[in-house]
């Protein structure tokens, strides 16, 4: 690179012209239709009204961030936000590699496929559906309180969904039996990419299978799982609210209402549009941030990066 | 320590490891397998009788009702076909798009390529928001058409960055002595690194075509006004009417919404239709999934 | 091998989508109806001047706000008769998931089908000025709209300083009630045990729980539950908290409580009487007596207990259990049905269920200004409020659906159990998919004949009871629910209408503390009444203190001010 920098621009235009072709249409197709309509973010600086023109919107400055920042409500869904996204990087992220990485070891094709294909199955399956079915579940007469009584490991029937404390976690573990199989599928297909012959030649030098998983499959991958781990992480703050929406109750709201929801309530629902352009504006800039800062982190100590 | 003692013993622990991936393999696929097949059996049986619950395995008042409520809506065949439609060109284009960006950015020599990245990754970090992108798309001619489905979507930088990921594990060797025998970068692409990517371009094109299939909010806010371009999901998103469990609705809403909430059968039936077409998808890329053209391959 | 396999993929997909776009071009080219047919534009330019009577075939396209699983594309019999009649085909567009991002962005680009029903979104577009106010056009082609609404047609205005007609309200015009809406259920089975226990406060209700409840602890093998309430989403309101309303006598006005004398508006939880309420609701579950899952059960697992007929109290309204009742008539346990009873907190309160609102226009169909051809598009709708239609949307075709006998329209037994059987009925036929939301008569209401409009009578809902809901009845000295009630004579109308009708102003200050108070009330009503009975009273406090932080006498003024505007309309 630091050679091509030294050569005339219009030189390394011409060599490496199908480069350019291959990716520059792209960015202006990007352009159009991601870049253009950030204009949309001017709305966060008025108090817009749908049906008027631009020109007839009226122009608040910075109330809506003050709004924004001065409202406690705010900051219990941001701890909620954090909290869950946390929660699901740490389980929702390294589960589906475990699981790639075991699946691997079938050695019996059909077996591995249907494996695959079963566990890949819940993906499918609408929130609305999965929360009603955890919901019967934890129930109390529901089967884990009935496994639990039969054990003698409870006496009366624990009310799951009534304990603020344990909301973060139910809705990981139902987010787990959900997505792991669809998660794993793309290590899958990167374990697959490793060279057979890393790991004959470990073999033949007496490597066990875990050894062999932990120094020849694992750093095999570690290429996309850095990207994929860059990547979640600037996505922290935005994980939608419909599972904790359909999953949640009055009684653990305090701890199941996230940004996304409070901007569906306090934005879209009174009409307050600027509000939830607002709070878009402040989630892509904790994001970006938080992207760069993860980038810079992970090129320093692993050499990995996505910018 | 003889070698056949170690063999032996290295064997019986192979035994016992893989006895107990298997078990646990099983496990795992009867906790996810389980409440798909709760889904089949609610949906097979009566729907009134179904609100009693207890129904687990097996339907206990079997009836085929359920699906032909849904199938009686009679443009469900323009739906599907345009569901397939969106789904095989969205995906063909999508992951050729993917495929030629990712190669370009995995190229070190690249002097674009930090450009090319940050300009990418940005896109996943924020949107304009709905107001704006409905307006550029009215103002592009591309309300109440078909691509619609496939335009704005079609660059869609995660799925750059997975499969770069893949291409920077791949030796440069390779692209190297391609270039010595006079293979231009377009070349290159084609006949060394896509067949080399095949597993990962197979996922990207699940992810694709899963995400192309289940969409129905771009039918439902650009598409609506035409009911020659609807969609299967959206169909079945009118059908399901879950209005229920959005969030902007108020109690006044509800008093005509009198008996108007789909039974649980009814939805459970919708979700069976929904998703077995694509999931149906997976077991053919699959065959992608195995170790055919590798990296020896190509070398020798 | 695998390389040619390779190609061949690709070669089939390439095959498949030419052919995929072949056909779907082909397609919507053939199946656009929505605009340039050639009879259209040039009848629009005429109708003006033209006959009332105008049939030229016209597709008019409309947005429904909610949508209407019956919706049939016209192809029902009844459909295909109206577009006999009137020319018009209605091509839908309905709103799924959230109306209001979709009306806004309608309103954002200007762009509207002819005819656009909002359903409590109509501000957004009247801020847009997306409709045409309709009084001239009533005026010129509406004899049948001014028959339908007649007085009331002023209370279609929009407000006081925008007095133009938007729309056509949706409701049924002079609605009578014939069935309670809201109350206080006891299992036939219950009272019948109890031998007809007198029930009219809460303390009956309570003690009838009790009494039953230890009597039989549990029913079909499994425990019985007492009282069970339902906060799942927007449910609380049916059944948490709306009952505090009614049981101390106020009419149904959502989260509103209007002082009957001053017209001044109450966030309904500010009262001291609803204290009393949710001190009931406190006790019933130190005592066991309430559900311990109320506040955490999804409405699917509510409907599971009920039908299973061991729930033997609800608070609810009847349209919320209705389809679980329906799960026990087939099961067979007809006295596990619920009977409903106007419980009140003394018993000097009266049950409010059936306090009359007037007519209140609420929302309903109105003409965009971007409308092809308005003159078209009000005579369809004047149309649909004629006597001739509003027959055909609710009895159906003539020798088909029904006969007429003796000058009297009549339903053939076998119609009538396809009506009442058949959940495709209105599907199938047409019937009742142009009523709601497009005029209509109420409910009772006489033609010239001296018949009902509509098909319910009072026989009818008779006829539907069970035998045990029969002999519950009588051994309460009545014939029908309706009658235990206090009856719509008994209390005025009320000026005002149905307070949560009335939307307060988007973007607004009030919208957001609206939002706030029902965060609250969220929170602290299941904590107040799930607390030790000793801690109910600090809580109480806590959420009063709450609600005035979060602003809610600012609210109440300006939703004050809202309901002052309204009646002063209504009554110029």
């Amino acid at each position: 690179m630091g050679t091509e920098k030294r050569k005339p621009f219009l030189e390394v235009l011409i060599r490496q012209r199908y480069l350019f072709l291959m990716s520059f249409p792209f960015l202006a197709w990007l352009f159009v239709f991601s870049y253009v309509p950030i204009w949309g973010w001017t709305m966060a600086f008025q108090s817009f009204r749908p049906g008027k023109a631009f020109g007839e919107q009226k122009w608040v400055g910075f109330d809506n961030f003050i709004a924004l920042f001065a409202d406690e409500r705010f900051y219990m869904v941001l701890r909620n936000t954090l909290g869950m996204s946390l929660l699901a990087l740490l389980v929702g992220y390294t589960v589906p590699i475990i699981f790639a990485l075991i699946l691997n070891e079938v050695r019996h094709q059909l077996f591995k496929r249907s494996i695959q294909t079963i566990t890949y199955l819940p993906h499918f399956v609408s929130w609305v559906i999965v929360a009603g079915l955890v919901s019967k579940m934890l129930s109390i007469e529901g089967i884990i309180n009935e496994i639990l009584m039969s054990l003698h490991i409870v006496n009366e029937p624990v009310q799951f969904m009534q304990k603020e404390r344990w909301f973060w976690g139910i809705v990981t573990a139902s987010d787990m039996w959900k997505e792991t199989g669809w998660n794993s599928i793309i290590f899958l297909a990167a374990i697959i990419g490793i060279d057979p012959e890393l790991h004959e030649a470990a073999t033949v030098d007496g490597a066990g299978r875990f050894r062999r998983m932990w120094h020849i499959t694992l750093p095999g991958i570690r290429p996309t799982i850095m990207v994929m781990l860059i990547l979640s992480i600037g996505w922290l703050t935005s994980i939608g609210f419909e599972k904790q929406f359909l999953l949640g109750n009055p009684i653990v709201n305090d701890y199941a209402e996230v940004l996304d929801l409070y901007v569906l309530n306090y934005g879209i629902k009174v009409g307050r549009y600027s509000y939830g352009t607002a709070i878009g504006i402040f989630n892509s800039l904790v994001s970006i941030i938080l992207l760069v800062i993860s980038n810079a982190i992970f090129k320093r100590t692993t050499k990995e990066s996505v910018i | 320590m003889s070698g056949a003692a170690a063999g032996a013993r290295r064997r019986r622990q192979g035994l016992a490891f893989y006895g107990f991936l298997y078990l646990f393999m099983i496990l795992v696929s009867a906790i996810t397998l389980y409440p798909f097949l709760n889904i089949l059996a609610i949906s097979l049986n009566d729907a009134t009788d179904s609100m009693r619950g207890g129904i687990y395995l097996w339907p206990r008042v079997f009836t085929l009702q359920n699906y032909s409520a849904i199938f009686r809506f009679s443009n469900l065949l323009t739906a599907f076909q345009n569901s397939v439609l969106r789904t095989v060109i969205g995906t063909v284009l999508g992951v050729f798009a993917a495929a030629m960006i990712a190669f370009t950015v995995s190229r070190k020599d690249f002097v674009a390529r930090r450009f090319v990245s940050v300009v990418l990754a940005l896109t996943l970090y924020f949107s304009g928001g709905l107001v704006p992108v409905y307006m550029l798309l009215r103002d592009l001619h591309l309300l109440n058409s078909f691509w619609v489905y496939i335009f704005p979507g079609l660059v869609n930088a995660w799925n750059v960055f997975v499969l770069r990921s893949y291409m920077d594990g791949l030796p440069f060797v390779l692209q190297e002595s391609a270039k010595l025998d006079g293979a231009s970068d377009w070349r290159i692409f084609i006949s060394v690194i896509l067949p080399l990517c095949k597993p990962v371009l197979a996922t990207i094109a699940l992810f694709i075509a899963v995400g192309q299939w289940n969409a129905w909010f771009d039918t439902f806010l650009y598409n609506s006004g035409k009911p020659g371009l609807t969609t299967l999901q959206y169909e079945l998103m009118k059908i399901l009417q879950n209005t229920a469990s959005q969030g902007g609705q108020t109690v006044r809403d509800q008093r005509e919404m009198v008996g108007r909430i789909s039974p649980e059968s009814i939805r459970m039936a919708i979700t069976f239709v929904a998703a077995v077409p694509i999931i149906l998808v997976y077991p053919f890329l699959q065959k992608y999934f195995v170790k055919g053209l590798t990296l020896g391959a190509v070398k020798s | 091998m695998k390389a040619k396999k390779f190609k061949a993929v690709p070669l089939a997909i390439l095959a498949l989508i030419i052919v995929l776009i072949a056909a779907s071009c082909s397609k919507s080219a053939s199946q656009d109806p929505g605009k340039g047919t050639p009879s259209s534009s040039p009848s629009g330019t005429q109708s003006a001047t033209a006959s009332a009577d105008d049939k030229t075939p016209i597709t008019l396209t409309m947005f429904g706000a909610d949508p209407n699983p019956n919706w049939e594309n016209m192809e029902s019999p009844v459909g295909k008769k109206i577009t006999e009649i009137t020319g018009v085909k209605l091509q839908m567009e309905y709103a799924i998931g959230d109306q209001k991002q979709k009306i806004s962005l309608m309103a954002a680009s200007g762009e509207y089908p002819d005819l656009i029903f909002a359903h409590g979104n109509e501000n957004i577009l009247v801020d847009a000025g997306a409709y045409l106010d309709l009084t001239d056009l009533i005026e010129k082609y509406g004899p049948n709209i001014k028959k339908l609404y007649g007085d009331y047609l002023s209370r279609l205005r929009w407000n006081g300083q925008d007095k133009s007609i938007y729309y056509l309200g949706s409701f049924g015009v002079n609605d009578k009630q014939w069935k309670p809406a809201t109350g206080f259920e006891l299992q036939h089975a219950v009272v019948k045990d109890l031998g007809y226990p007198k029930l009219k406060t809460l303390q009956d209700f309570e003690n009838a729980i009790k009494t039953y409840k230890d009597k039989h602890p549990t029913i079909d093998g499994q425990p019985t539950i007492g009282l069970s309430l339902l906060a799942d989403d927007w449910r609380y309101k049916i059944t948490v908290t709306n009952p505090a309303v009614f049981s101390t006598g106020g009419p149904d006005d959502g989260e509103w409580w209007v002082d009957p004398e001053t017209h001044k508006a109450k966030f309904h939880y500010t009262r001291p009487e609803e204290k009393e309420y949710f001190k009931w609701l406190n006790h019933m579950n130190a005592v066991g007596l309430l559900d311990k899952e109320s506040f955490v059960q999804k409405y699917d697992q509510y409907n599971a207990k009920i039908s299973s007929g061991r729930v033997i109290a609800l608070a609810d309204a009847n349209w919320e259990y209705v389809d679980a009742e329906r799960a026990l008539r087939q099961a067979g346990k007809d006295d596990r049905m619920y009977g409903m009873y106007p419980i009140t907190l003394r018993e000097d309160i009266k049950y409010a269920d059936f306090q009359s609102a007037g007519y209140s226009a609420g929302w309903g169909v109105g003409i965009s200004k971007t409308a092809k051809d308005p003159v078209r598009a009000i005579k369809f709708l004047d149309w649909l409020a004629s006597d001739e239609a509003q027959i055909l949307n609710y009895w159906g075709i003539e020798g088909v659906h029904y006969k007429i006998e003796n000058g009297k329209r009549v339903i053939p037994p076998e119609e009538m159990a396809k009506r009442v059987s058949d959940p495709e009925y209105g599907k199938k036929t047409g019937i009742g998919v142009f009523t709601y939301p497009f005029p209509q008569q109420g409910i009772g209401v006489l033609d010239p004949s001296g018949q009902t409009y509509t098909t319910d009578s009072l026989e009818q809902i008779k006829a539907n009871y069970t035998a045990a809901e029969k002999d519950v009845l009588s051994h309460y000295g009545v014939e029908m629910w309706k009658d235990l009630y206090p009856p719509t004579e008994s209390f005025p109308v009320k000026p005002w209408g149905a307070a949560w009708q009335i939307n307060i102003p988007q973007n607004t200050d009030a919208a957001v503390i609206a939002q706030k108070c029902e965060d609250i009330v969220k929170k602290k009503v299941p904590q107040m009444i799930l607390a030790k009975p000793g801690e109910f009273d600090r809580i109480w406090d806590e959420f009063m203190a709450d609600l005035d932080k979060a602003g809610v006498h600012k609210m109440e003024d300006e939703f004050s001010k809202l309901l002052a505007d309204k009646i002063k309309l209504w009554n110029e």
